[in-house]
């Protein structure tokens, strides 16, 4: 399923504003940073980001600065997750992993760069209270109950029976965290009401699960050529798939799409998009 | 090479469905695909970012979630404890709204200290580990639930000891659901509140329009299922029919007279000078002995002797009640004490109760009159305590001249179930002049004059009510009653009025006030002087109790005329006194009554001829139901008993 065509449009306002932060240059740490940054992706977390800005009430370019940060959280976490420490991926996004074209030092270097650059945009785009805010969200993302907790819970679980919670533990930190990051970054730097902020949380949190189960389900039936990495690389994990078969994951995604939708009622058919993305979450093939 | 489902675990299509539905639940444990209560509980805090607002508006909603699962579960509970209070469905609905106000306004302050408590604390672990802080606030919560909840389905279902292991658990599922909602509702609020507080991730709520339906649906589902828990765990407020009970009559018509206030000392001393004759044959020969109950209280009492069980079968425990407002029902409220006598006077202040006076509406205990009637006797009852509101149907109805029935009839105007049937009310009411003048005649020609006006207006203030009875009963008996009960107050209350006061009085004026209560028994003697004397195929039985003066510590039981024996001389039981009755009239004697009958009143012939038979029940006796109509006398009524010295 090919992503909503008023994607291209919020993708080319995230790519430019990447482009800006995140300068080629010559240097290996900054080309090792544009490298994975810059890398042909959906954009899905920073088009929730500016999505959920609109939806209440603000302007994409004000919430711009906020939907890179996500997005260069997220790159940020695709290096330090493909090292041979980590899960020692070979391909992303259609080409050579970081490490393996820099370096394992080189690509370390630029994830806690990007990690950097993500809290400085914040912290230069925004009103201190706001920037403090933000600089918040990002912070419990990427920690110990995001990011780097589910990525160490991930690792643990590498060639372990896992139960369903732990389970839900590493993709709460490794995808949802984020995912809620973006949703809600997006709200607040709009100015959203706490009702609004809580909606569009429910809404990302259960999006952002249903991505991974599709995630799992694509690395079961994928194609390579679309989704860009080889499918069975996590045969030795525990993922959705093994606990409900691949019939049972696609039923549990789409309902949790569906329950996201129903998050957005509050906001009648301005939130028209925000379902758009839930369907190609739920379809997508890449 | 392996296909990638054939590697997988729980590949089979039966088993991923299982697993799928499994996996289901878990994911809304852990908060996704439903977030109904959350949004329901978070929604009016939408518009605000302090910590303060956000505990208040969402304990509100936790109080309305509480409200509209306790109240009605805690009326199923109340209505076993008290079957007085409610007397139709819409008592039950006013009592489960009184209890869905209380419990509402008291989660709603346990959830709001419970978020504020997580929130406040000086404790490092609340900024740390938000979630755990939340869940232990809410797990405090639910756990309180479900301990009161478990503990009130303890007491509430001590009379139901038909009650099955199942219908218990699942009542105590319904509890452990109604708790874990609570304490989630706690959760997600003390959570929102920390959010608040310390800056953390976005609020676990969702939005608000979607969540009115879910959660309007839940709490219609649990209504009902707390309603249906309330009509079918209650007991049967219509009263199961009443099995076939085989009269073997030994042709005997039964007149019950009862005698409150009775010393039999007193009695015994004007026997001996030949001032009461009458009485002095019927109770001189060797009646029975009966102990005195240790609470002194008519209504209590005297329903003892009408139904054969003990005040905790049948339900009436004392004459003063308290009737809730909004309610038909009333809730005995005797004997208290401390704190419970403080709530009262609170309640009672506010407007919330009132006091009233004991009645049928608390009595779960079928009397003799009515098991006699449901075995096709003729039966009338006059003047018994407990005996309003009048109820009399069925195919062979008694004839029921309640304890207010005096007053209607001074009063006139519509019936409010002073009297049943109806056309015993119009029949009175038209002779009522003359009963009135009947009652004062025999007043002038019995009672001796006191030389005290003090003693001698309480004389006659008694002795013109026991003089109106037993006008009231004569007009009865025509064509014969198969069983007429009479309760005479008179001796109880001239007794009270003169010696029950407390006051400190002369010994001159002592003298002239026991004077005075001797010449009310010979006014008694007189006034009976017919009544006790047996006709042809009937047998007279008195009872006679110590009434309100403790110092008289028993009762007495005689029986005259045909069927009885003379000269007993026994012990007995007051709860003996309604299987002895129904034995003579020839009624099997329920195994669940507390008594057995008294065989020493009968003759041997009678013994000998008619055996006694039993029956398994007489049936649960239907409450009085439906709306009260016509004038209520509840006001007037108390007055009279106040000015009677019954009530305080």
């Amino acid at each position: 399923m090919a992503a909503p065509a008023f994607f291209s449009e919020y993708q080319s306002s995230v790519e430019a504003e990447l482009r800006r932060l995140v300068p080629e240059g010559r240097d290996p740490v900054p080309r090792s940073m544009a490298y994975t940054a810059l890398a042909p992706s959906k954009r899905v977390r920073p088009v929730l980001t500016l999505l959920c800005a609109e939806l209440c009430g603000g302007r994409a370019p004000a919430a711009l600065p906020a939907a890179a940060a996500i997005e260069l959280v997220h790159a940020a976490s695709l290096i330090l997750d493909d090292l041979p420490s980590m899960d020692d991926a070979p391909m992303r996004r259609g080409r050579p992993t970081n490490h393996k074209v820099f370096g394992e030092a080189i690509a370390i270097l630029a994830a806690f760069a990007l990690l950097n650059q993500a809290y400085g945009t914040v912290a230069r785009a925004y009103e201190p209270d706001m920037a403090a805010r933000l600089a918040s969200l990002l912070s419990d993302s990427v920690g110990i109950e995001g990011l780097v907790g589910g990525q160490a819970a991930d690792l643990l679980a590498t060639d372990q029976q896992i139960d369903f919670d732990m389970l839900e533990r590493i993709h709460r930190g490794k995808t949802g965290a984020l995912f809620v990051a973006a949703a809600t970054s997006g709200a607040l730097a709009a100015g959203g009401p706490a009702d609004a902020v809580a909606s569009l949380a429910a809404y990302a949190k259960n999006l952002g699960l249903a991505f991974q189960i599709v995630d799992d389900l694509l690395d079961v039936e994928g194609d390579p050529a679309q989704t860009g990495k080889a499918i069975r690389e996590d045969v030795r994990k525990t993922t959705f798939v093994s606990f409900s078969g691949v019939a049972g994951a696609r039923q549990l995604a789409r309902e949790l799409c569906e329950t996201a939708d129903r998050a957005l009622h509050p906001f009648g058919g301005r939130a028209d998009r925000l379902r758009e993305l839930s369907r190609f979450v739920a379809g997508r093939s890449m | 090479m392996t296909t990638p489902e054939s590697s997988l675990p729980h590949s089979s299509p039966r088993k991923d469905a299982a697993s799928v539905d499994e996996l289901r639940q878990r994911l809304r444990s852990l908060g996704y695909l439903d977030a109904g209560v959350d949004r329901f509980v978070l929604g009016p805090a939408r518009e605000t970012r302090r910590p303060l607002t956000i505990a208040a508006l969402a304990s509100v909603r936790t109080g309305l979630l509480a409200a509209a699962l306790l109240g009605p579960a805690a009326a199923v509970g109340l209505r076993t404890r008290l079957p007085g209070l409610m007397t139709g469905p819409r008592d039950a609905a006013v009592v489960a709204l009184y209890l869905a106000l209380f419990f509402g306004v008291a989660a709603t302050a346990f959830a709001f200290v419970a978020s504020l408590l997580a929130t406040h604390l000086p404790l490092p672990v609340i900024a740390r580990r938000p979630r755990l802080v939340s869940r232990l606030a809410g797990g405090a919560v639910g756990g309180a639930c479900l301990v009161y909840l478990t503990l009130w389905w303890r007491i509430a279902s001590v009379d139901a000891a038909a009650l099955s292991p199942l219908w218990t658990a699942f009542v105590l599922a319904i509890a452990v659901a109604i708790s874990l909602l609570l304490g989630h509702a706690t959760t997600i609020t003390a959570f929102a509140v920390l959010a608040a507080s310390h800056g953390g991730p976005g609020q676990p709520a969702v939005p608000r329009q979607s969540a009115w339906r879910l959660t309007a649906a839940a709490a219609v589902l649990a209504f009902a299922g707390a309603a249906a828990l309330l009509l079918v765990a209650a007991p049967a407020p219509a009263g199961t029919p009443a099995p076939n009970l085989a009269v073997v009559s030994p042709g005997l018509h039964v007149k019950l007279i009862a005698i409150d206030g009775f010393d039999p000392a007193v009695m015994e001393t004007l026997a001996q000078s030949g001032r009461v004759p009458g009485l002095a044959r019927l109770f001189s020969g060797g009646a029975i002995r009966l102990a005195a109950d240790a609470v002194r209280d008519p209504a209590r009492e005297w329903t003892t002797v009408a139904t054969g069980q003990p005040p905790d079968v049948h339900g009436v425990h004392g004459l003063e009640t308290r009737r809730v407002a909004g309610l038909q029902g009333s809730v005995t409220s005797v004997h208290e004490q401390g704190l419970a006598s403080a709530l009262r006077g609170a309640t009672d202040l506010l407007r919330l109760t009132r006091p009233s006076t004991a009645s049928g509406t608390e009595l779960r205990s079928k009397t003799i009159w009515e098991v006699a009637a449901d075995a096709g006797l003729r039966t009338a009852v006059v003047n018994w305590w407990a005996t309003w509101p009048a109820t009399s149907t069925g195919a062979n109805p008694p004839v029921v001249i309640s304890d207010r029935a005096t007053l209607r009839l001074e009063r006139g105007g519509a019936l409010d179930g002073e009297i049943a049937p109806e056309a015993v009310y119009d029949r009175l009411r038209a002779d009522w002049p003359v009963i009135k003048t009947e009652a004062a005649a025999r007043m002038a020609a019995l009672l001796p004059v006191a030389a005290d006006p003090e003693t001698s207006a309480a004389l006659r203030r008694a002795a013109e009510i026991d003089a109106l009875q037993l006008a009231m009963a004569s007009r009865l008996d025509s064509p014969p009653l198969d069983l007429l009960a009479l309760y005479l107050p008179g001796l109880d209350i001239a007794q009270h009025a003169l010696l029950g006061s407390g006051n400190a009085v002369s010994p001159s004026a002592l003298a002239a006030r026991l004077e005075g209560l001797r010449n009310y028994y010979v006014y008694l003697d007189g006034l009976l002087r017919e009544a006790i004397v047996p006709a042809p195929g009937e047998m007279v039985i008195a009872i006679a109790q110590p009434g309100r003066i403790a110092t008289i510590t028993q009762g007495l039981m005689a029986a005259s005329g045909e069927g009885a024996a003379g000269g007993v001389g026994a012990d007995g039981r007051t709860i003996d006194i309604a299987p002895t009755v129904l034995h003579a009239l020839g009624i099997p004697v329920s195994r669940e009554l507390a008594g057995t009958p008294i065989l020493g009143i009968f003759s041997s012939a009678f013994v000998a001829r008619f055996p006694v038979r039993d029956v398994e029940t007489y049936g649960r006796r239907a409450a009085p139901a439906g709306l009260r109509e016509g004038q209520p006398l509840d006001r007037e009524m108390i007055e009279r008993l106040r000015s009677l010295g019954y009530v305080r």
